[in-house]
């Protein structure tokens, strides 16, 4: 194919366009994209693993962070509903945890029971040091999916979105 | 070496009008007016005549930013409700407020709601000021909205206009981007909660969610980078974006005649421009222009004989001043009645019950709640947004009549009327939990 002088120039404009666009936005993208190291992500360390009784949920104000038992499983679940992002308060009359933003209920594992959320809250990792607790806040796995009934149980109590 | 001094006498290419049409001879005024200071300012003298207003026009670049003659019909109010120009005069309102404020205001977690409280207590008219600004740009988010559902349903989408349309979405997408980056400056709960879930909202769309969201954030969660972020988007990068937009916008407005011209009738028939019988259709497929001046009774003059037209200046531009004043007084009355409000100090670990998005994004919250986030989160909006930038390319039904049009009427007041129910479900329906709740029985409006 034969490419004419004018039809050759028009091209290299074209193409040296688009790289000068894609180079542009790549630039603004690699310039703004959060790179993590002013984040408050860490190890934190934790209290005895038989500190944490069977049920119940510890909050962590450092880490942003619930230590549950779940059935004698240890997790540390992340408080910010996988939904919007909301805190997500542990109901201490029903056991659960149960987000007043949009209503998503999770079990003592953290595993959905109802609402909008599209998953479990968020773990933590979390790693036994020496008869220590450490969980790494800058490793954060995604919660079971729906229909994960591992912890289920009743209510204990009455919930306490619907006391309002 | 100048032609004229100062009262010698009016410039030569004035001689042609009537002498009564030139300013006055006495008076300090009128030999301010014949000076060549006043005419290196305003290259024409205010003359009431055709042809003076006409070169007024051509000589003054704000003048030209309206066209020189307009179709009578357009004088109406009901012709498009002046929306578009409505949604203008609140920007510069914003505009103008938004200077004010920043020269009271610190993109800083650590001071940004000390400078609210003292807007509130230690500045002249500081809380006026907010009060204007905030409910200008929620009035400025209806404005937008309601001019594009007018240009809807009276059909001036349809070709040449096709492109205008994609540019006007494109404007109601920025007037939603202005208002929800404003919205974290005051960094107060309100402000913390909304951006947060809106944020999240983000987080949704496919493919790229993820990283807009991070992008927008700036870390881990909403702090210091992602305020000095909205702040920038919402002075700097936006307003930019929106006035290069809008002049595109209105400058096809302009070139495209100011009205949808129709062969016989409009969307509104009594729109219509009524073609005499004796005159050949082909006058009525061009509309005419006054692209210069030649010697008096001839342009102009045909041009009244076949197409019903006045003067923009001064038909128009009266009525859009009178609109302004009543904006600026509607938006001063809001200003002074209800304040903007500021709730507690944003604090990450205390989440308000119920935590909403602001209310126009609370439509799609409320479908958030029914559906699946792939289906709410991605597939309506997404499907929503596509639908509006290609319906002028989809629709190729020419009439402009709403009987020719029910198949499009029909689809689009259906989806109107859904997502005008989500909202108000949303914004006034719901309550801690998400639950319904009776809004006369307690109010968790937020705006």
């Amino acid at each position: 194919m034969k490419l004419s002088r004018r039809e050759l120039l028009r091209t290299g404009w074209k193409v040296g366009g688009a790289f000068l666009g894609v180079a542009a936005g790549w630039t603004i993208y690699e310039s703004l994209r959060p790179l993590g190291g002013g984040s408050e992500t860490g190890t934190i360390q934790l209290d005895n693993p038989t500190s944490y009784a069977e049920g119940t949920a510890t909050y962590v104000p450092e880490g942003r962070l619930y230590v549950v038992n779940a059935q004698g499983n240890l997790f540390a679940l992340s408080q910010k509903c996988p939904h919007l992002g909301c805190r997500v308060p542990f109901c201490e009359s029903s056991g659960r945890f149960e987000c007043g933003c949009h209503g998503s209920i999770f079990d003592i594992g953290g595993e959905w029971i109802d609402g909008p959320a599209p998953r479990g809250m968020d773990r933590f990792q979390l790693t036994a040091n020496d008869s220590q607790l450490l969980v790494d806040t800058g490793k954060l796995d995604p919660g079971p999916d729906r229909g994960a009934e591992q912890f289920l149980t009743p209510p204990a109590g009455p919930s306490c979105i619907e006391e309002g | 070496m100048t032609e004229t001094g100062v009262g010698s006498g009016p410039p030569p290419e004035d001689t042609l009008e009537p002498a009564d049409a030139q300013p006055a001879n006495r008076g300090l005024s009128a030999r301010i007016q014949r000076s060549d200071a006043w005419r290196s300012v305003f290259r024409h003298p205010q003359l009431d005549t055709p042809r003076g207003r006409a070169l007024q026009s051509f000589s003054n670049v704000f003048l030209h930013l309206y066209p020189v003659k307009i179709p009578r019909r357009v004088l109406r109010m009901r012709y498009s409700f002046r929306l578009g120009y409505i949604a203008a005069v609140l920007l510069g309102i914003l505009t103008l407020t938004g200077v004010a404020l920043m020269f009271f205001y610190t993109p800083s977690v650590g001071s940004a709601y000390g400078d609210m409280q003292n807007l509130r207590t230690s500045v002249g008219f500081g809380q006026l000021l907010r009060n204007v600004h905030r409910w200008s740009a929620h009035l400025m988010v209806v404005v937008v909205f309601l001019h594009m559902v007018r240009v809807f349903y009276a059909g001036a989408y349809k070709k040449p206009r096709e492109f205008n349309w994609v540019i006007g979405v494109g404007l109601l997408l920025l007037t939603l981007a202005f208002s929800f980056t404003g919205y974290l400056l005051p960094w107060d709960q309100l402000a913390y909660w909304a951006v947060t879930v809106g944020t999240n909202l983000v987080h949704y769309l496919p493919v790229v969610g993820g990283t807009v969201q991070d992008l927008l954030i700036g870390g881990d969660q909403i702090g210091q980078a992602t305020l000095l972020r909205f702040y920038v988007l919402h002075v700097a990068v936006l307003p930019v974006a929106i006035v290069v937009g809008l002049a595109v916008h209105i400058w096809r407005v302009r070139k495209d005649g100011f009205a949808v011209t129709r062969h016989s009738v409009g969307a509104f028939e009594e729109e219509a421009t009524v073609v005499p019988a004796a005159a050949p259709v082909e006058l009525y497929d061009h509309r005419t222009r006054v692209l210069g001046v030649v010697d008096r009774e001839s342009v102009t003059a045909q041009e009244r004989a076949v197409d019903d037209t006045v003067f923009t200046w001064p038909h128009l531009l009266v009525r859009h001043v009178v609109v302004a004043l009543g904006v600026g007084a509607v938006v001063l009355a809001l200003g002074v009645t209800f304040a903007a409000p500021l709730r507690g100090l944003a604090n990450p670990d205390l989440t308000p019950e119920p935590a909403k998005a602001p209310w126009y994004f609370a439509g799609l919250q409320e479908l958030l709640s029914h559906f699946h986030p792939v289906v709410a989160g991605i597939l309506v909006p997404v499907a929503a947004a596509i639908t509006l930038v290609l319906l002028p390319y989809a629709d190729r039904n020419p009439d402009t009549r709403a009987r020719k049009r029910k198949v499009a009427i029909i689809v689009f007041s259906s989806l109107l009327a859904v997502a005008v129910v989500l909202t108000v479900i949303g914004t006034f329906f719901r309550g801690p939990g998400w639950q319904f709740i009776a809004p006369w029985t307690h109010s968790y409006v937020e705006l």
